[in-house]
């Protein structure tokens, strides 16, 4: 027969053993947690590296000597000549004022109407040489033309490209060559 | 548990299986209860000591379960902390920085069973390798990987060949991850930034002067921002580049200089380097022309000298006559490089570029305030700018002698950096006051007071002569249509064993733009152009670098905050009589 003390003792016994391994299963939890957030925290280093790549790749490509280059040899771009800039609001907005009565009539430029447009956009395409009527392969499909395309090619591209990040690192891997050489990064 | 449970029987059965003992035999009542308790203290002690293995056992348990098997944790700061820090142009855009890059590693000892180091043959790994590597020497890599010693295969690789090296599924080939410094704008602005040189730091430029706050460890977090405009410095480049190739020239300098802070917005010296590939051995070309090459820099000496006869009250009437004739000196005579009439004002003195008259004002302003007013433009010293390469002047030494006067008047006789020029100029055009150029960025509160060294009249009076020099004068190929570009040219002989050479030329241009109210300094010095079809076959700086100006200031203005309009420009109506009716 159970007296009252040890039942006392043993329900302080099974509180405590409750606790104990509610304790237990937050800990679990939080270490858990915590190597989500370690996870995280590496592939943000990662992303970070690989930004700074492209972002360094891309001011080497477009460096000023390289700019200056394709301006040469392609787009031949001078520099802007007083009349290309604005003075301030005031001149910007003369621009825009009203005709005043007496004043000589502006010059108008011959335009295409825009129904025209609309409607020599819809005709069919016709080859500059024969005239016959040209159907794209792509025009043939349901899909357009730019969804095809990536469907071909787009993996070919992806593996194509210079612009990917080494995956040749496991990190115990580089922890080992972190470790002999001593000064890591 | 056996061993402690047979210790701990024995004494009980000794005890329980004699219950009875003769009485004769017995030693005595207090030697069994001494034996007793030292038993019972042995049996303590026991527990004692299994308690504590326990104990420590269950202590390695829990450091273990808690902490031994994360692996090992580095802080993102820490992990993108670079290890050296990052150089930016006054914007923010990166001049050098660390970049990630991979190495190709050998490492013998990578499979760690003592046994071959590598899976496949070593050919069949430097065929490999060559396939990735075209430029591999096959043979000497089958040498290095059979005589097994660990090292570099190759220093630098592309994250696509690293990948392609890591496919080949050989555990000895590692691929560490290495920070390298790198220049994004290669060649750009070499001379200023210099070159790192691993383990022994910067080297030349601005990686040497700023060493310790770019391997600091608090600090090397944030990019250190440089004055320079990259765009500006890019444009500079390349329009001296142009200048120097059309004229097949030794080589060209040039500075823009903010007038009113000293912060050098572009710096350039060619032929450059590139600080990417320069490393242990040195590089090429690392001579700094802007800042360590001195030239006499002749007729652009001519507005400075004119300044400090105004500044003085020698010149007080610019429409008074000078004799325009040779100056007889001892036995030689300073003579111009083409007659210009009897008597010339002083305007026209500059427009037209006489030495005579230079001459003639610089000795009535007298050798002593002359060379006062040199030494207050700083001329006397290396010029101020954190770069360690900077010249010594060649200065005329002791009290100077009227003919030393009169010499530097006209710009010879004093050999001094183009950014020496550059500061004078400035203070020359900016109110009078003398700033130390810097290639630091200011912040508005840092900007030095400077010292002044000509009254603001005197200076108002200097933009109208300057430019009606670009207008009527020399400088008319400077003359940016809306940039109000005032400035000078200078042709000097290079000065050689055995007097002056005459065939070679250090041929500068000095500007300000826009002259109503200026805001940069613009300096280009070409050495030893040659007279070309591109100079018109003239080797003089209105055909060599006054032209780079003028193409050089419309492509940075817009970029410097100035914009061109045609409809402004300084007042030189008072003035404008007084040069010739002949133009315009």
């Amino acid at each position: 027969m159970m007296t009252s003390q040890q039942a006392r003792s043993l329900g302080w016994a099974a509180v405590l053993a409750i606790c104990f391994a509610a304790v237990i299963v937050l800990s679990f939890k939080v270490h858990a947690v915590k190597s989500e957030v370690l996870l995280a925290e590496r592939q943000l280093i990662a992303l970070e590296r690989e930004t700074l790549l492209l972002e360094t790749e891309f001011q080497t490509r477009a460096s000023q000597r390289q700019l200056a280059e394709w301006n040469t040899v392609e787009f031949g771009y001078q520099a802007p000549r007083a009349g290309q800039f604005l003075e301030g609001e005031r001149q910007l907005a003369s621009l825009g004022e009203v005709r005043q009565p007496g004043a000589p009539s502006p010059i108008r430029l011959a335009s295409a109407d825009a129904a025209d447009t609309a409607a020599a956009a819809e005709a069919p395409m016709r080859s500059p040489v024969s005239g016959a009527k040209v159907t794209l392969a792509s025009a043939a499909a349901d899909k357009d033309a730019g969804s095809v395309f990536a469907d071909a090619f787009g993996d070919f591209l992806i593996e194509a490209s210079p612009i990917r990040p080494a995956r040749a690192e496991t990190p115990a891997r580089g922890a080992k060559v972190a470790a002999a050489q001593g000064a890591g990064e | 548990m056996s061993s402690l449970a047979a210790r701990m029987a024995a004494p009980l059965t000794f005890h329980g299986s004699t219950p009875v003992i003769p009485a004769g035999r017995l030693p005595g009542a207090g030697l069994r209860a001494q034996l007793l308790w030292l038993a019972r203290v042995r049996v303590l002690w026991l527990l004692a000591g299994f308690a504590l293995v326990a104990l420590i056992a269950l202590l390695r348990i829990a450091t273990l379960g808690f902490g031994g098997q994360a692996p090992q944790r580095t802080s993102m700061e820490e992990a993108l902390l670079p290890p050296r820090g990052e150089i930016t142009d006054r914007n923010g855009a990166p001049l050098a920085r660390a970049f990630p890059a991979y190495a190709l590693w050998f490492d013998p000892a990578a499979m760690g069973d003592n046994g071959a180091p590598l899976v496949r043959t070593p050919a069949e790994v430097s065929r490999a390798l060559k396939e990735i590597f075209p430029d591999i020497d096959e043979a000497r890599m089958t040498r290095r990987l059979a005589s097994g010693k660990s090292g570099y295969l190759r220093r630098r690789i592309l994250p696509e060949e690293a990948n392609r090296v890591f496919a080949l599924g050989e555990i000895a080939l590692e691929i560490p991850r290495e920070t390298d410094r790198y220049y994004p704008q290669g060649t750009l602005a070499a001379h200023v930034l210099g070159y790192v040189v691993e383990d022994q730091g910067g080297k030349l430029g601005m990686e040497q002067v700023l060493e310790k706050r770019l391997s600091h460890p608090d600090k090397r977090t944030e990019p250190v921002a440089l004055s320079i405009d990259l765009r500006v410095q890019g444009a500079l480049e390349d329009e001296l580049r142009k200048g120097m190739l059309a004229t097949n020239a030794l080589g060209a300098a040039g500075i823009v200089l903010d007038v009113d802070t000293g912060e050098v917005m572009a710096l350039a010296s060619l032929p450059e380097f590139d600080p990417n590939t320069a490393g242990a051995a040195g590089a090429v070309n690392v001579f700094n022309r802007a800042t360590n090459g001195v030239y006499e820099l002749g007729s652009t000496f001519k507005p400075l000298t004119v300044a400090a006869a105004i500044d003085a009250g020698v010149v007080r009437d610019l429409g008074r006559q000078w004799n325009a004739a040779p100056v007889p000196v001892g036995s030689r005579s300073i003579k111009d490089s083409h007659p210009l009439g009897a008597s010339l004002n002083v305007p026209q003195a500059l427009v037209h570029s006489s030495n005579t008259v230079t001459a003639r004002v610089a000795d009535e302003l007298g050798p002593e305030r002359m060379r006062r007013a040199m030494i207050d433009l700083g001329m006397d010293r290396r010029p101020f700018i954190e770069l360690p390469a900077k010249g010594k002047p060649i200065w005329p030494q002791g009290n100077w002698s009227r003919v030393t006067n009169m010499t530097v008047g006209f710009g010879h006789g004093l050999a001094v950096t183009p950014l020496h020029l550059a500061s004078a100029y400035a203070a020359m055009v900016n109110g009078g006051i003398w700033r130390p150029a810097t290639l630091m960025k200011l912040a508005p509160a840092d900007v030095p007071q400077g010292r002044r060294v000509f009254k603001e009249s005197t200076s108002s009076r200097m933009r109208q002569l300057l430019r009606m020099i670009s207008l009527y004068g020399t400088g008319k190929s400077a003359d940016a249509a809306g940039y109000r570009v005032g400035g000078k040219t200078g042709s000097a002989e290079k000065a050689g064993a055995g007097g002056y050479n005459k065939t070679s030329l250090v041929s500068s241009f000095a500007a300000a733009f826009p002259m109503d109210a200026p805001r940069y300094v613009v300096v280009v010095v070409v050495d030893e152009p040659k007279g070309t079809i591109a100079s018109s076959f003239q080797r003089t700086a209105a055909f060599t670098s006054a032209p780079i100006v003028g193409k050089l200031v419309p492509r940075i203005g817009p970029m410097l905050g100035v914009q061109p309009d045609d409809s402004r420009d300084v007042d030189i109506s008072d003035l404008r009589y007084l040069v010739g009716g002949d133009k315009e």
